[in-house]
């Protein structure tokens, strides 16, 4: 899944490197991380053009997975670039005792721009993760015009007769978003309420509201794909036979189900035993706490 | 147990009320007219909501899942406006399981003020408002859950919230968050540290009124929206002859684990309830054992009693001095009545979790019929 706009580019690592230390080839980002990023800028000062920070995560044979960020201060002028050291070591080890399997990785800044400070910094963070590249994310929040939000990955590599700190090439690396399946319903619920004219979203939701959503998202693009089909068997669009074997594969797998009538009567049984049993445990244990507050009184 | 040394050093690195962080220096002056009604400085204004934001939500979803155990807890910051309580950032505790209590009570002080003071400086707020707990299948009343937030009731401005998030719950394709307080009759209780049959009489406490909930909202902000918008976003693929799989990708494609049939998770939770019945029951077992031995101990109280009112009788009788009526509690121990508190919790634990085997069969139900219907039988 890509974040931001796809590129054509095809992605070539060097093989021919002499040094064990592999480059990475793809960068999975966490939601978290990228949240924070947000908040971050959302919180940056008036001068701040900028903002920048740590990123941690966990490092495979040739993946970089980040999963988590947190801010580090940092200021730019025109003359010079300081980034606070001492906090950003602070902040590592508190985060490194929460959770000792995250480890720096790289760092981030918004906005898309790439430059002199930006390889200062690089140099700076390669030095934290060294023996292993650093990776830099750059995310653009949208908030320029003419540019669109997205996000960008990077792994430096110097440039030059003799290599200086303030000379690199930034590579492109792929990025892309990842969460795990028991995390994807957080993701739904904020999706959900950026699309609320108030942006908020009233919880708890019911089980079965949730539910309902699925079942008439399903039977619009139901509807959909029968208006298609439709519109094909009058002629007034040319039917795209890959899509035609794709429905017959989806639509033909669910047929089996109904041969196992007794299975579905079984199971039902077997809900409504446990539905039953859950509403009994309720009372009794109601009832149990009231009757505390009586046997005294007696 | 690092329960009360845990709630003891979130007290001990609490501000005291009358230094609270979040209350700015009065300057009356300074606030406008509109905001004047909506700003409270004494924090006057009761709590109505909270609104937690969209980043938080994001935090305590990851950290439950990657806690070693359910027992990932961590503060909530931010700020009350006009009755609207906004948690806009929050950050774990680490877990201790085994260590010291004393020496991870003082390390978790330490890391909560360190985090505090950093996350001032990059303008992130500060102010402590509460704490989560991630919990399984709903039941998240325990002890160190009700001292921490009896703690923070007493010591934060506006007493604070927690806020419980179900793991299970979210797995099954529903994030579930939910806040909550104790309340007054149970800070009355527990102040006097009182549990026995007596006090539960006069504060009228269950189960259900250990903790009164508060409506919660989720907010995200305009610049997190527009990003999710992007992420939602469906991108046509760069190759002419991709599949209808791959012809549009998103970061984040529609997902439909709400349909999931499996009921994987019944076992568990039938498991969970009968354990917790156990634990109930061998409470229980305590309790009446204790009770008996008081109704044992004073039966003896009275026997002595009632023999010495008979001999001065008989003394009286023979025209001799009676003896002294001695004081009978120093010569029979009668113990103090049992604490209630552990088998109130044990019994909201299996209300929490039968309720949420019920709302599992409910929705199952549903979605069996609507696969029968589907299935065209």
């Amino acid at each position: 899944m890509a974040l931001g706009n796809t590129s054509s580019a095809i992605h070539i690592t060097g093989s021919g490197l002499p040094s064990s230390i592999r480059i990475p080839q793809n960068v999975t980002v966490h939601p978290v991380a990228l949240f924070t990023i947000l908040d971050h800028y959302l919180r940056r000062t008036d001068q701040q053009d900028r903002v920048i920070g740590t990123l941690l995560g966990r490092r495979t044979e040739n993946e970089i997975e980040i999963k988590s960020a947190f801010a580090v201060l940092h200021s730019e002028t025109d003359e010079q670039v300081a980034v606070d050291m001492e906090y950003h070591r602070t902040m590592y080890e508190l985060h490194h005792k929460v959770n000792p399997k995250e480890v720096i990785v790289g760092w981030y800044s918004t906005g898309s721009n790439l430059n002199t400070y930006s390889a200062l910094i690089q140099n700076f963070y390669s030095l934290e993760t060294a023996p292993h590249p650093a990776v830099h994310i750059t995310l653009n929040t949208g908030l320029v015009e003419g540019e669109e939000a997205g996000v960008k990955a990077y792994v430096s590599s110097p440039v030059g007769v003799t290599p200086k700190a303030e000379n690199c090439v930034f590579v492109p690396v792929p990025v892309e978003l990842r969460f795990h399946d028991a995390e994807r319903s957080g993701l739904d619920i904020l999706v959900d309420s950026s699309k609320s004219s108030s942006s908020t979203t009233p919880q708890p939701v019911p089980d079965l509201e949730v539910l309902e959503r699925a079942v008439q998202d399903v039977s619009s693009m139901l509807d959909r794909v029968l208006a298609y089909v439709q519109s094909v068997l009058r002629g007034e669009t040319k039917g795209d036979p890959a899509i035609g074997r794709y429905l017959m594969d989806t639509l033909g797998s669910s047929v089996g189900v109904g041969e196992e009538v007794g299975g579905f009567n079984g199971s039902l049984q077997d809900t409504l035993m446990v539905s039953y049993l859950a509403s009994l445990v309720r009372s009794q244990a109601e009832v149990s706490a009231r009757l505390v507050l009586t046997t005294a009184s007696s | 147990m690092a329960a009360p040394s845990m709630a003891a050093a979130l007290a001990a690195s609490l501000p005291v009320p009358s230094a609270a962080p979040a209350t700015p220096q009065p300057k009356y002056e300074a606030i406008p007219a509109s905001m004047a009604k909506v700003i409270d400085i004494e924090a006057e204004i009761p709590l109505t909501n909270i609104q937690l934001d969209g980043m938080v939500v994001s935090k305590i979803i990851k950290h439950a899942r990657e806690a070693p155990s359910t027992t990932a807890h961590g503060l909530l910051l931010g700020l009350d406006l006009d009755g609207t309580l906004e948690v806009s950032n929050s950050f774990p505790l680490p877990y201790h399981a085994h260590d010291d209590d004393e020496k991870s009570a003082k390390a978790i002080a330490r890391h909560q003020g360190s985090m505090l003071r950093s996350l001032k400086e990059v303008q992130a707020d500060d102010s402590v408002v509460g704490f989560y707990q991630a919990t399984a299948l709903g039941a998240f009343f325990n002890q160190t859950l009700v001292d921490t937030q009896a703690i923070h009731q007493e010591k934060l401005r506006h007493g604070g919230v927690v806020i419980v998030h179900d793991i299970s719950q979210t797995a099954r394709g529903n994030a579930s968050f939910r806040a909550y307080r104790l309340t007054a009759a149970f800070m009355d209780a527990y102040k006097k540290s009182n549990f026995n049959t007596a006090s539960l009489i006069n504060h009228r406490l269950t189960f259900s009124s250990i903790l009164e909930e508060v409506p919660l909202k989720i907010r995200t902000n305009p610049l997190l929206s527009s990003f999710l918008g992007t992420l939602t976003k469906s991108i046509p693929s760069p190759l002419a002859d991709a599949s209808p799989d791959e012809a549009y990708e998103a970061a984040v494609a529609p997902s439909y684990s709400a349909l999931d049939l499996g009921t994987a998770g019944v076992t568990r939770n039938l498991e969970q309830i009968v354990e917790a019945v156990d634990a109930y029951r061998a409470e229980d077992g305590n309790v009446s054992y204790l009770i008996r031995q008081i109704a044992r101990e004073r039966a003896k109280a009275d026997n002595y009693i009632a023999k010495r009112k008979e001999e001065n009788q008989a003394r009286i009788a023979q025209g001799l001095v009676p003896l002294p009526e001695e004081d009978v509690s120093r010569l029979f121990k009668v113990p103090a009545e049992p604490s209630r508190l552990e088998s109130l919790l044990l019994l909201g634990q299996i209300d929490a979790y039968a309720k949420s085997l019920g709302d599992t069969a409910s929705t199952s139900l549903v979605k069996m019929y609507a696969a029968k219907a589907s299935a065209g039988m």
